[in-house]
């Protein structure tokens, strides 16, 4: 990623350019009246020369507001030399994980598909030493993760010294390939044997690289070293997800807010947590970036299609979905509006399920105040149910704002190093970068409904949200969802009653919680916490159907 | 300057064709290539001997100190001790405890080269590759094995070929069946000897029913022909497009084979023209349009589209119509 800046005089204008796997987009900023704005952007399908997108939004610029592009510079053909901050999400590679046992290979597993590689793995009770060689051997394979307690378990001490002459045999075929050794694999003998050197010389001559990470274990927190080590095996200067962090982290220091940043794209998503400094100190944060989150897996399997099936109202049965995920990963650009549109939520509420579901320890933490929604898989969905897609995945009780990336700014921006800069550039930015859409209060605790029977509903409470517009009161019913208008900039109050105490951030009858607006409004969300969706299909269709319907501006299927 | 018309570049780049080619055979451990770098192989030279039923074998192995994990081994039944284990031959995967493990197996159908070449690389449990000037009509993915036949077109563009269509003529050729095939089509065809299926759509239920075939068949005592479907677009069944199909028209009754990397429908004969759609010519590849060709008519601005979505569009000029507006996702040129 290019943070620099060309030129000797301070630049005027900027392009910005972040290439995802599915869809480029471009950006012009400019500075208007002193500070930096979206001029305009552009998005297209990935392979699109994001040159030729810069200068078709900057001739539009010019024929918009030729003044404007005269003061910055921009040709009336589009045509201008600006400096660029570029950043682009890499296709993941596949990292092969092998242990001795299916327990080990569990425990190495759960915490390498919280990284940025494709998981692919085998054990020696589940594999024969030739089909753990075939899969070693797969050109598609970028690196190898073999791991072992520290020390081994009884059931794994039998077939270290297998693992570890595959591997070195691997790494003699193979010497391109990272191979790294957790816990008891490390200092194995058997890797001059395997090679007719000695030990160190033969580390030294492939490219093995022992990790120093904790023995694999079952306890939180344990494999975070081992992460590290597998992420660093990926890091790229310009690598978007990883931007996306110091953009987060840039953001809650900015906004003195704890911003939750939740992502995902082709082939990956991520989730951060970013808190202001306390004190003077710098802002802090925890991220995942992991394949997991991906808008489609690359091989989807049943439990796949099954949990886009249970976001999808139509009547798709298992076959024709996976097929319709498999081309909407082959073209993830095609087919975006109409039934298009709604299967991209749909994959992309799935895909937010499995990030949920990978990153376990941040939903222990208190409801952001910010939650900003990034990627491309968002890009044509309407607010509302943006807004709906994350409250309904990523659930916790409480308030939260919601804001959409809507010109794909904070990868670019967070390639900046200097945290200083990248800040400044921020706060120049941050109103036009982040579409407000809304507040979503999410309470708990109301018991469940009875599906499919409104009759029987009675309210189980009341909002009332008191703005400098029109005073709005909803009667609420536990199960159910309310949208409330509250345009975009506005701040109000919203005072909540109900019957029997809820968990509303904290459990009380009666609070009072300062919400913001969006073009969503005030979303006030009395799902289930977490998320219960009927087993039986139709149901559950019913169910998401009005959801649906209430978020969508017209069904128009 | 890419020479493009103005616009065209952000819409999305199809290759219809590629070459020359350099196509990649994967290997399994215990597979035993024929052929070393830089040789050169005709048509139906075999290229592996393929094992079938593959496992592995714990042995003591060579006694050469430099024996090297991925070399090829066979035991010696004059040495030492004679038994099961002497006569053990495979692919050497590494030493532990002083024994190797060999991947070993019965001798199964060899590996045959279905176009003349080069061999380029020979990587022993990986893959080889061979190189010829040959061109290819590129698709999206190869279920099954190399092969080669007669093309044959049995449906057009947009057509769909059912089971009782198929019969005994079809043999030994490959059959362009058009938007859609079945499950029970295809397996009539592998049943009556076809070599090869070209389609444009093919879901994931036959996918899985013809690798399940497949694998039957490599298991059974007498192997079949290699068999293969090559898709071009993707799973869901929509017509071939209007380029790559007067493409197909030209190959009719001709000698070709599909190959799985890179996935394409491969033409030796050098003298064969494969006519190239004009410049400026876009294909609407998916949409209620999906399958129509016309020419580009130049940058549209957002339009809104179904569910509200506002979408970066591009005028296309329909032969017979006036320009239509559709979203750049949409559309692909041909490169």
């Amino acid at each position: 990623m290019s943070g620099s800046q060309q030129g000797a005089r301070t630049p005027r204008t900027l392009a910005v350019a972040d290439v995802g796997g599915a869809t480029a987009s471009v950006a012009l900023l400019g500075q208007v009246d002193g500070r930096w704005r979206l001029l305009g952007g552009l998005a297209a399908p990935a392979g699109a020369p994001v040159d030729v997108l810069c200068q078709v939004v900057a001739a539009r610029i010019a024929a918009v507001d030729p003044e404007l592009a005269r003061d910055l510079e921009i040709g009336a053909n589009g045509q201008a030399d600006f400096p660029w901050l570029r950043s682009r999400s890499h296709p993941p590679a596949t990292l092969l994980v092998l242990a001795a046992t299916r327990r080990a290979v569990g425990l190495l597993e759960s915490e390498a598909v919280r990284t940025g590689w494709r998981c692919v793995s085998a054990s020696t009770e589940t594999h024969d030493p030739r089909e753990m060689t075939a899969l070693a051997l797969r050109p598609d394979v970028g690196a190898i993760l073999i791991g072992a307690g520290d020390p081994p378990g009884p059931d794994e001490r039998s077939a270290l010294d297998d693992l570890a002459a595959l591997g070195a045999a691997v790494a003699h075929r193979r010497e391109d390939l990272p191979i790294v050794l957790a816990g008891a694999m490390r200092g194995r003998g058997i890797w001059g044997e395997a090679s007719r050197k000695p030990d160190a010389e033969a580390a030294a001559s492939t490219s093995l690289r022992p990790v120093e990470a904790p023995a694999v274990s079952g306890r939180r927190g344990a494999g975070a070293d081992l992460r590290a080590v597998l992420d660093g095996l990926l890091a790229e200067p310009d690598d978007g997800r990883q931007a996306l962090r110091r953009s987060a982290e840039s953001l809650a220091d900015l906004l003195d807010r704890r911003v939750e940043l939740v992502e995902i794209g082709l082939d990956g998503g991520t989730r951060v947590l970013a808190e202001p400094g306390v004190a003077g100190a710098d802002p802090s944060s925890q991220a995942i970036v992991t394949v997991v989150g991906a808008l489609v897996p690359t091989e989807a399997d049943d439990a796949t299609v099954d949990g886009v099936l249970s976001w999808t109202t139509g009547g798709l049965d298992r076959h024709r979905m996976a097929d319709r995920l498999r081309d909407l990963r082959a073209h993830p650009w095609a087919d975006a509006s109409g039934d298009g549109a709604r299967l991209r939520l749909a994959a992309a509420s799935a895909a937010l399920m499995r990030l949920a579901a990978v990153t376990p320890e941040f939903g222990l933490r208190p409801a952001p105040d910010v939650t900003v929604v990034a990627g491309g898989a968002f890009a044509t969905a309407p607010p509302a149910a943006i807004a709906l897609a994350v409250a309904g995945t990523i659930r916790r009780t409480g308030a939260t704002q919601i804001a959409f990336d809507h010109a794909r700014l904070l990868g670019p921006i967070g390639t900046i190093e200097d945290a200083a800069e990248r800040r400044a550039l921020l706060a120049d930015l941050v109103v036009d970068a982040l579409v407000p859409l809304g507040t979503v209060v999410v309470a708990g605790g109301l018991g469940v409904r009875s599906t499919g029977r409104r009759r029987d509903r009675v309210a189980s409470g009341r909002v009332h949200l008191a703005s400098d517009e029109t005073p709005t009161t909803r009667d609420l019913v536990a199960g159910g969802l309310a949208f409330l208008p509250l345009a975009p900039g506005s701040v109000a109050e919203a005072r909540f009653e109900f019957e029997y105490p809820v968990h509303l951030g904290r459990q009380a009858r009666r609070m009072t919680v300062p919400v913001t607006g969006g073009l969503a409004g005030l979303v006030v969300d009395l799902r289930d916490v977490p998320m219960r969706l009927p087993e039986r299909r139709d149901r559950r269709r019913t169910i998401v159907a009005d959801w649906s319907a209430m978020s969508w501006p017209r069904d128009e299927r | 300057m890419t020479g493009l018309p103005a616009g065209l570049e952000l819409v999305r780049a199809r290759a219809l064709t590629v070459g020359p080619i350099e196509a990649w055979f994967p290997m399994e451990p215990g597979d035993r290539p024929l052929v070393t770098a830089g040789e050169a192989v005709v048509a139906g030279a075999p290229l592996t001997d393929r094992l079938r039923d593959p496992r592995t074998e714990v042995v003591a192995g060579p006694v050469e100190a430099d024996a090297e994990p991925g070399t090829w081994w066979a035991g010696d039944p004059s040495r030492g001790r004679r038994g099961p284990a002497s006569r053990v031959r495979g692919e050497l995967l590494f030493r532990s405890a002083r024994r190797w493990r060999v991947a070993a197996g019965d001798p199964g159908e060899p590996l045959v080269a279905p176009f003349a070449g080069v061999v380029g690389v020979v990587r022993s449990g990986i893959g080889l590759s061979i190189r010829t000037p040959a061109r290819g009509l590129l698709g999206v993915d190869v279920i099954g094995d190399a092969t080669t036949g007669r093309l044959d077109i049995v449906a057009p563009r947009d057509g769909y070929v059912r089971a009782s269509e198929i019969d005994i003529r079809a043999a030994d050729s490959i059959l362009v069946a058009g938007a859609h095939i079945d499950a029970e089509a295809i397996t009539r065809a592998r049943a009556v000897g076809v070599r090869g299926i070209v389609v444009a759509g093919l879901g994931i239920k036959e996918r899985r029913e013809i690798v399940a075939s497949e694998r039957r068949a490599r298991a059974s005592v007498h192997a079949l022909s290699p068999f293969a479907v090559l898709v071009l677009e993707g799973a869901i069944g929509r017509p071939i497009a209007p380029a790559m199909m007067t493409m197909l028209e030209a190959l009719q009754g001709l000698s070709v084979a599909i190959i799985a990397e890179p996935a394409c429908l491969v033409v030796e004969d050098p003298k064969v023209g494969l006519p190239k759609p004009a410049p400026g010519r876009v294909g609407i590849a998916a949409g209620p349009l999906a399958g129509v060709e016309g020419a580009w008519g130049g940058l549209a601005g957002q339009i809104r589209c179904a569910g509200g979505a506002f979408l970066e569009a591009g005028y296309v000029l329909l032969d017979g119509r006036g320009p239509i507006a559709v979203p750049l996702g949409d559309l692909e040129r041909y490169a």
